[in-house]
């Protein structure tokens, strides 16, 4: 009797966490332009509407750029310093970690009023850089999460070997760490990515007249009812579902598990 | 001879990072928190005037409210959830968590956006309420404090479940199956065995649920529909409408003081979770 219950009960849980997703897939395939659900017939014209519409294209380049270069220059600067806190000896790396990590644990509100105050008197407020900047803080945490973890799970021996043959740093970084390493650095490089490309808060706070989806989405929601936003919503379920599939299969490649990264 | 002592060579590739993070990240927070102090002059006008208006205790009270509620009403779903998983065979427990992660994926606004689909006054559960004749009119799920809550719990679930669940795995067996053997009843050997060993993993993903609603925005933004603002929504107010620095600076640095202790709870409980 209680086994019976624990099932009902964990099932209902089970379906109340998956419910959105199922709900807002066959909604942006509706045919109806209310909110009705089961939905009365097929069609595209929610695909229609966001194709067609120019301040949508424009808010999805803005988002690809800023996931970009935000979620490169993280990748770059963490996969350095994931080395350099994974190898190194020295004092305070602890802390140091601790202040790469902390994003993570920052409600992104305060990092937003933050950066808002900040960048409004350095100038950078409602720029591309500031954007940029913001959105590279937050990818940093992913990074630093997955290679250390990467880092540490390669043999230090192996590099001692090829630089004791003589090779410069940079070459064995480069034919050495980096081969080995590489599904690992596609997977934080995609977590960074994902994360600039969902971003909300801080974006809403410092992006000043630059729209990206997500603050686009954001407002529209706000404002009103729109099912154009079950068509973005749809392509944004099946883009993660893409993301996870690949990192799931990068990390099981390189020889990391997920669980390890909790 | 301290200063002919080499400088490490692996700070070197942390270094640029760390002045990166220093200068865009925690500058920018140092700034915030002085700012809540010295302007104009040293001061604590700012932060008495957070007590003293009664919109922001209301605030405050409300996102307290809010998380609390949030966090019990993750820990009665979750928990017999993360029970029901360990049961279930190996292959049926990797489905299981799927599910549970998958929604982890999507983006909170698109979460958000499908319960308004699913509890509007002319969404499917009310519809389904009427049909049945079980309400003379739509029931107001969105747009009050339920909406936010209902919005709140779903996000944060995955957040409770998944370490719980890792802690449950980690219980063995034997122990179970030893106190079985000495004659307790199964209703006995989960409240005298099972239950106290899984309490550290619950009390930590309970405290992270709470962290975790106290900076909330979104949800409340678009299910709350403007009328049940939380702390953070308030200085979305305070920044983007009145330019009210001073004020938003002095809400984020009670925010962040209550986030940052009860992280520092967390991983005290964590530990001694890890050491027992």
């Amino acid at each position: 009797m209680s086994r019976v219950l624990l099932t009902a009960s964990s099932v209902l849980a089970l379906a109340f966490l998956c419910l959105p997703a199922l709900i807002v897939i066959p909604m942006s395939f509706s045919s109806a332009s209310s909110l009705e659900f089961p939905p009365p017939g097929f069609s595209l014209r929610w695909y229609e509407s966001l194709l067609g519409d120019p301040r949508w294209l424009l808010a999805l380049q803005n988002s690809v750029i800023v996931a970009l270069l935000s979620s490169i220059i993280a990748l770059m600067a963490g996969s350095l310093a994931a080395y350099g806190l994974v190898r190194g000896t020295f004092r305070g790396r602890v802390l140091i970690e601790g202040v790469f990590i902390a994003p993570l644990v920052v409600p992104s509100v305060i990092i937003a009023v933050a950066l808002y105050i900040f960048f409004a008197q350095i100038g950078l407020l409602g720029t591309m850089t500031g954007l940029v900047i913001g959105h590279t803080v937050l990818g940093v945490p992913y990074v630093i999460l997955v290679m250390s973890v990467a880092i540490r799970s390669f043999d230090h021996r192996i590099e001692q070997v090829a630089l004791s043959l003589g090779a410069p740093t940079s070459t064995m970084f480069r034919r050495v760490l980096l081969p080995n390493l590489l599904p690992s650095v596609f997977a934080a490089w995609i977590f960074a990515l994902i994360a600039s490309f969902d971003e909300v808060i801080i974006t809403h706070f410092i992006a000043g007249r630059y729209d990206t989806v997500p603050k686009r989405m954001f407002n529209e929601l706000v404002l009103q009812v729109n099912p154009t936003i079950t068509a973005i919503a749809t392509l944004l379920i099946v883009l993660s579902v893409i993301a996870v599939g690949i990192i799931v299969l990068l990390l099981r490649r390189g020889g990391v598990r997920m669980r390890s990264l909790t | 001879m301290a200063s002919t002592r080499r400088f490490p060579v692996e700070l070197g590739y942390v270094l640029p990072l760390l002045l990166l993070m220093l200068a865009m990240f925690i500058l920018p927070i140092v700034l915030m928190l002085a700012r809540s102090v010295t302007q104009p002059e040293w001061t604590i006008e700012h932060y008495r005037s957070l007590i003293e208006t009664s919109v922001y205790l209301r605030v405050l009270g409300r996102t307290l409210r809010i998380a609390v509620i949030t966090t019990i009403a993750c820990a009665v779903l979750g928990y017999p959830l993360a029970y029901w998983i360990r049961g279930l065979s190996p292959q049926r427990q990797v489905l299981a968590t799927a599910l549970v992660v998958l929604p982890f994926w999507i983006s909170i606004l698109v979460r958000s956006y499908a319960w308004i689909v699913v509890l509007g006054n002319a969404g499917v559960v009310n519809r389904i309420l009427l049909d049945l004749g079980l309400v003379g009119a739509p029931v107001a799920f969105l747009y009050n404090e339920l909406g936010v809550i209902i919005g709140t719990t779903n996000v944060l679930l995955p957040f409770l479940v998944l370490p719980l669940f890792a802690a449950m795995v980690r219980i063995d067996d034997r122990l179970l199956h030893a106190a079985e053997s000495l004659g307790a009843s199964r209703g006995t050997v989960f409240r005298r065995v099972f239950f106290p060993l899984s309490l550290p993993a619950l009390a930590a993903g309970s405290i992270l649920v709470f962290i975790l609603t106290f900076g909330f925005f979104i949800t409340p933004a678009i299910l709350g529909g403007g009328r049940v603002p939380m702390v953070a929504n308030a200085l979305d107010l305070l920044i983007n409408q009145f330019a009210r620095w001073e004020a938003a600076a002095a809400l984020s640095t009670v925010l962040l003081v209550v986030t940052l202790t009860c992280f520092a709870i967390s991983r005290w409980v964590g530990a001694r979770n890890a050491t027992s």
